[in-house]
């Protein structure tokens, strides 16, 4: 079975500054692979180990991803090998533009049975590229997948929706979303490390980027909420006491 | 503008009718499975799939009629299955999905939340068919629904090739909907073992308020279902009152609670952020603040 892992490299929100104007600052941000997509890349080499097949990265961004510690960040998490598409406009590109691409480079990459992605990337949490992808393939497409089984040449999912859990036999080819809570993503060892060095990197055409439904006027931290900012003070049975009188009046 | 809302619910139907209403002239809805909600100038009215067939089935026919019928903005709610189809269906209508936090008039631009809850991101709309996934109460606070308009039923084929549901579980625990609840309780990192838990329950059954929690609590520690967590991922509430209990406040979390009317919180850390986005706060151990609190309400 190859198994193409999915994920985006983007700037870590917890390094991403506001200034006072609301403008973000991204000069201490670094690239990271998003959060939800180890999970992704976790479940493809679990389920690559359990059928002997091969689990491939890939990514579409911009020149962040030639980075070779990114790379070699991916490559340590078990992926086989790695293809990446370079465009500047990738980055901010939307969830049809980039379920377009990544459409392209799978139908390059060839006999491909099945795409996961995680939940949705660490900056746009759009959730929606695995779907919009599986769309454009016209392969078997779900989300929210929180566990995989092969069953012969098909698998055996299971979906967690608000109002429970659907099992469904999927055949493949196949684009799973996977959820946060599907695995816990591995840390790679020096032994990973040093073993992702030697693993190959493709760089695919993406062709060429579709055009966007909407261009971003601006984009800003949040207008703060006038909060009353008032500390309670006093022993724990006092605080309680007078905070238990402001309840009743809520 | 031309809008179109496709839901499986007739609460959710409701709720996005009545905000598309207050923001565009034209609004119609296709409802899969559920009763036609009031507002709309027409309603599409399709049978639920069969046990083994997925609802997101529906996808192809949905994208021709809303091509027949010059759909300009397609609105779905938030729920994983609506997600999928609003994807499903955008791919096929050759355009792409916004997560909106809220929208201005006749669409001319739409809000949502980029880098975790650190920034709002404005779009001004550019393309002839836009598809919006609507979370509760983006489009404001709900107003009075509208009249029942035409309903028609709607013979819409359904296929989902490489796809059966072989099974369905249903949750044995009633379904939370935390986006309606007037109280919330939130657990953090604070609470040192599960059943310490027990000290936010019971608060909660004396403010009649749901418990709720950070995202660590939920998906770390698995101590609570995912759908009770708070925050950019997770659920975005605006009841009256928010008590947070042991929850540090990071910017991921505030986006979840930040429209809450009265903010409480209480942890033993001083320069916890939750501080300054509280109106209220008491500095101290929780196991010590909790019981005192549960005795005296």
């Amino acid at each position: 079975m190859k198994i193409v892992a999915c994920f985006k490299v983007a700037p870590e929100a917890e390094d991403i500054q506001a200034r006072p104007d609301r403008t973000l600052n991204f000069d201490r941000a670094q690239w990271k692979i998003g959060t939800y997509d180890l999970n992704a890349i976790e479940a493809a080499r679990q389920l690559g180990d359990l059928t002997g097949g091969a689990a491939v990265g890939l990514s579409a961004g911009d020149s962040e991803l030639t980075n070779a510690k990114l790379a070699k960040d991916a490559l340590s998490r078990g992926l086989d090998e790695l293809a990446i598409i370079i465009d500047d406009a990738l980055p901010q590109a939307e969830s049809y533009q980039t379920a377009t691409v990544l459409a392209k480079a799978i139908t390059d990459l060839g006999a491909v049975d099945l795409v996961i992605l995680g939940a949705g990337s660490s900056d746009a949490y759009t959730q929606q590229v695995g779907n919009q992808l599986g769309a454009i393939l016209g392969w078997a497409t779900l989300n929210a997948i929180d566990s995989i089984a092969p069953q012969g040449d098909q698998l055996i999912v299971e979906r967690l929706i608000e109002t429970g859990v659907q099992v469904i036999q999927v055949s493949l080819p196949a684009v799973l979303s996977v959820t946060a809570g599907i695995n816990t993503p591995r840390i790679a060892g020096m032994k990973d490390i040093l073993a992702a060095g030697k693993k190959p990197i493709t760089t695919l055409d993406g062709g060429a980027l579709g055009p966007a439904t909407a261009t971003v006027v601006s984009q800003l931290a949040p207008e703060q909420v006038e909060r009353k900012n008032i500390i309670i003070a006093g022993s724990a049975a006092e605080a309680a006491s007078e905070l238990a009188g402001l309840l009743k009046t809520i | 503008m031309n809008t179109w809302v496709v839901t499986h619910d007739t609460a959710v139907a409701t709720d996005l009718i009545a905000g598309a209403r207050a923001l565009a002239s034209s609004v119609n809805a296709i409802s899969l499975g559920a009763e036609a909600a009031p507002g709309a100038d027409l309603t599409l009215v399709a049978p639920a799939p069969a046990a083994d067939e997925l609802l997101e089935g529906y996808a192809a026919a949905i994208a021709e009629e809303l091509t027949a019928r010059q759909a300009q903005v397609v609105l779905f709610g938030a729920d994983i299955q609506s997600r999928l189809l609003a994807g499903l269906v955008a791919s096929r209508l050759q355009t792409s999905v916004r997560n909106i936090t809220g929208a201005a008039p006749d669409w001319a631009t739409i809000t949502r939340t980029v880098y975790g809850g650190l920034a709002v991101a404005t779009d001004a709309i550019g393309a002839a068919t836009v598809v919006l996934v609507v979370g509760p109460g983006a489009l404001g606070e709900a107003s009075a629904p509208g009249v029942l308009g035409e309903v028609k039923a709607w013979a819409a084929a359904s296929a989902s090739p490489g796809l059966q549901v072989v099974e369905t579980r249903s949750k044995t625990q009633q379904v939370v909907n935390l986006a309606a609840a007037k109280r919330v309780v939130g657990v953090g990192r604070g609470f040192g073992a599960e059943a310490d838990l027990g000290l936010a329950r019971d608060l909660g059954a004396k403010l009649d308020a749901e418990v709720a929690c950070s995202r660590p609590i939920a998906e770390g520690e698995h101590w609570l279902p995912v759908e009770r967590y708070l925050g950019v991922s997770g659920a975005v509430i605006r009841p009256d009152l928010y008590l947070a209990v042991g929850i540090s406040g990071q910017v991921q979390h505030l986006v979840g609670i930040n429209r809450s009317k009265v903010i409480v919180a209480i942890n033993k850390d001083k320069n916890a952020p939750i501080f300054a986005a509280a109106d209220y706060g008491i500095v101290g151990d929780l196991y010590e603040v909790l019981p005192a609190l549960i005795a005296a309400l």
